[in-house]
């Protein structure tokens, strides 16, 4: 190490000691007071590591969780960056706060932030690279689908020898030769057949030739075992398969990979994936199948956002939502309850939800009509958009009750005749009502996930 | 229901971005309580265009990279939209469909695409800027407003034959310049609105329910569906 880093590492890691201790906070600070007097820091700081960076728009942090419980069945030291920090900063705070281990050279497990990806491969060579998957955010931060895959590329140029390993149902991440090795994962439980995604699906134009692809299967969204009728282009051979996909409940999910049993403590199609991913890249550092399946049912903390809150009586899940795809997935997800249960939707637009509402007509609301839910309720601060679009759906007047104060949502919780409560809230919407909640004595005060 | 109206959606696998399908959800809510059934069908790459086949059609809009590839295609349906729409075929067209009925427009790497030029505006770009935000409009001959949200890079400018969809009480509009938002030529109506437009603006909805249904059977009344209230939503 430099003097100039070793001299911005000690400032960076006292002022982690001094946030933490005094102000109970410090995950982003360290990283930018040690990035301003040694803006290659990261060159010394990652030097001792082998790393693992997880990247894409949905399901990094979760995929991110999940491999590191998989990695530790076999290897004692990992480090990983908390939630949120994926960008420069809070990585190099992450490294700034690890502990150095003993012997033997420590993984590190980092989501990065797609934008992000080129500040890390500048100074570290990883040795692999996740790609979760590219979905259009409501949010438009990066633009396209196009865009947003090219800003994970520049980064993994500066790293040609990294394997990637990479979610082969998303056409985009078979769209550009690289040179890098490539594995794949992805769902081969189902007959080959021939047909077109859904109307309404963003990314289905063939890369090679702009046609339209078609699927053999599809899980959701663009996903699937797509193929261009026109040019040939297809699915690549994968390297890790889901072979049967089993029960799904809003709280469990069995699949099998490759042949072998694995069960999940959480509801989804887009866990079942994120799983798929941990499981790749414990595949491929030499973690077994069996210690896979341990590491899935051991660790349910890493499920956590999907805890149920006790209200009177009522079993009360939120589930944030914030693009159509996650959307569409976690109305899915809730239509595989076989208890009755009542339906909240809260939609806010301030910047942390999106000012644009827009998003919420590219979500199937419609299956909601055809599952006998009994009460509907919307709220929050765009009530008026979120209302008509349930009408619109075809839910009917009679079961639904417009209430925009999120304090009466909560009186009105108490009244619904279900035991269970599905509330899809929007991110601030969702801190809202939690505040409300804790407030009650619900819940703790704090995020919770 | 009395009555069946053929309904375009064009492109709607490649054009549909921020909820634009909305437009087609809310024209069914609409077509419904007017005792009117919609057939929609998608008209997309390499298919056929024929304006005979059609009552009403809906173009919304797209990613950069999916609206360069319907600008090629579209050039092969131009004849038939063009006869559609001269014949007072009733149309929406949203952002990036909107451009491509005009002259031109011009993509993300500053090349020069041009549309069908069934209408009379042409599409400048702004560099590095968007406007993005709520938007509030006030059509002069209805006296109704609008509510919508644009998101748009494209600066459009409408020409000779085509009115302002409306005038910009707050937002930016076609161009941030002259306070136009959007453009009617015929039965055709263009706008930046997402939200989706007819979500948010039912009355729009009913305009063009109703002009393709006066123009499907001339012989009918349908002053009851003309009377149709359309309730705030927004």
């Amino acid at each position: 190490m430099s003097l100039r880093s070793g001299v911005a590492t000690f400032a960076g890691k006292s002022s982690y000691w001094f946030l933490h201790t005094f102000l109970h906070g410090g995950s982003s600070l360290p990283g930018k007071i040690t990035l301003k007097l040694d803006p290659h820091i990261l060159r010394s700081l990652g030097a001792k590591y082998d790393v693992i960076v997880i990247t894409g728009t949905n399901g990094k942090t979760l995929t991110t969780a999940l491999t590191v419980s998989v990695l530790h069945e076999k290897y004692p030291s990992i480090l990983t960056n908390p939630t949120g920090s994926n960008m420069e900063q809070g990585i190099v705070t992450t490294f700034l706060n690890a502990q150095r281990p003993k012997t033997g050279r420590p993984l590190a497990v980092l989501e990065v932030d797609e934008a992000n990806v080129i500040k890390v491969t500048k100074y570290i060579q990883p040795k692999a690279f996740v790609f979760t998957n590219i979905f259009r955010d409501q949010m438009d931060r990066y633009g396209e689908i196009y865009t947003t895959y090219q800003k994970i590329l520049d980064g993994v140029a500066l790293a040609p020898d990294a394997t990637i390993i990479a979610n082969g149902d998303s056409p985009i991440f078979n769209s550009k030769q690289l040179p890098n090795p490539i594995q794949y994962y992805g769902f081969d439980n189902q007959p080959d057949r021939d047909f077109k995604a859904k109307p309404n699906t963003d990314g289905v134009l063939c890369p090679h030739c702009q046609h339209i692809l078609h699927y053999h299967s599809l899980t959701y969204s663009n996903q699937g075992k797509y193929f261009c009728p026109n040019c040939g282009f297809e699915r690549p051979e994968l390297t890790y398969r889901l072979t049967k996909l089993g029960e799904q409940t809003p709280t469990s999910s069995q699949f099998d990979v490759d042949g072998h049993a694995f069960e999940i403590h959480v509801g989804g199609t887009y866990n079942i994936y994120n799983a798929l991913a941990a499981y790749s890249v414990g595949r491929f550092l030499g973690v077994e199948p069996q210690q896979i399946a341990h590491a899935f049912t051991a660790n349910e903390r890493v499920f956590g956002r999907q805890e149920v809150i006790d209200v009177d009586g009522k079993q009360v899940t939120i589930i944030l939502v914030k693009n159509p795809v996650g959307l569409d997935q976690v109305l899915h997800m809730i239509g595989t309850d076989k208890q009755a249960f009542s339906f909240v939707g809260l939609l806010n637009a301030n910047y942390a939800d999106g000012i644009d509402t827009s998003w919420i007509w590219d979500g199937d609301f419609e299956q909601l009509a055809d599952l006998n839910i009994p009460t509907f309720i919307t709220g929050g601060e765009r009530y008026k958009d979120i209302t008509f679009r349930l009408k619109v759906a075809g839910v009917p007047d009679d079961k639904h009750i417009v209430e925009p104060s999120l304090e009466k949502v909560v009186d009105r919780i108490k009244e619904v005749p279900t035991d269970r409560v599905y509330v899809l809230a929007t991110y601030t919407a969702m801190l809202q009502l939690r505040k409300i909640l804790a407030s009650k004595g619900y819940i703790k005060e704090g995020l919770g996930v | 229901m009395t009555y069946t109206l053929n309904v375009a959606h064009l492109y709607g696998d490649l054009m549909n971005t921020y909820g634009d399908v909305g437009n087609i959800l809310a024209l069914n809510y609409y077509a419904k309580q007017m005792d009117v059934k919609l057939n929609v069908k998608i008209v997309s790459l390499e298919e056929d265009f024929r304006a005979a086949d059609f009552d009403l059609a809906f173009f919304g809009g797209g990613q950069d990279f999916e609206q360069t590839i319907v600008a090629k295609d579209i050039q092969t349906k131009k004849a038939e939209l063009i006869k559609f729409i001269e014949s007072g075929g009733p149309l929406l067209a949203i952002c990036g469909g909107y451009q491509l009925l005009g002259h031109y427009y011009i993509g993300a790497d500053g090349e020069k695409l041009p549309g069908i030029g069934a209408l009379d505006h042409y599409t400048l770009a702004q560099d590095n800027h968007r406007f993005i935000g709520d938007i509030v409009i006030k059509n002069q001959e209805t006296g109704e407003t609008y509510h919508g949200f644009e998101n748009h890079q494209g600066r459009t400018f409408i020409g000779k034959g085509e009115r302002p969809l409306g005038n910009v009480v707050s937002g930016k509009g076609n161009n941030g310049e002259d306070g136009t938002e959007g453009a009617i030529y015929k039965n055709v109506y263009c706008s930046y609105f997402h939200g989706p437009i007819l979500t948010r603006n039912g009355d729009i909805a009913k305009h063009l329910l109703v002009a393709a249904l006066k123009r499907k059977f001339p012989q009918d009344d349908f002053s009851q569906q003309e009377a149709l209230p359309i309730p705030a939503t927004f």
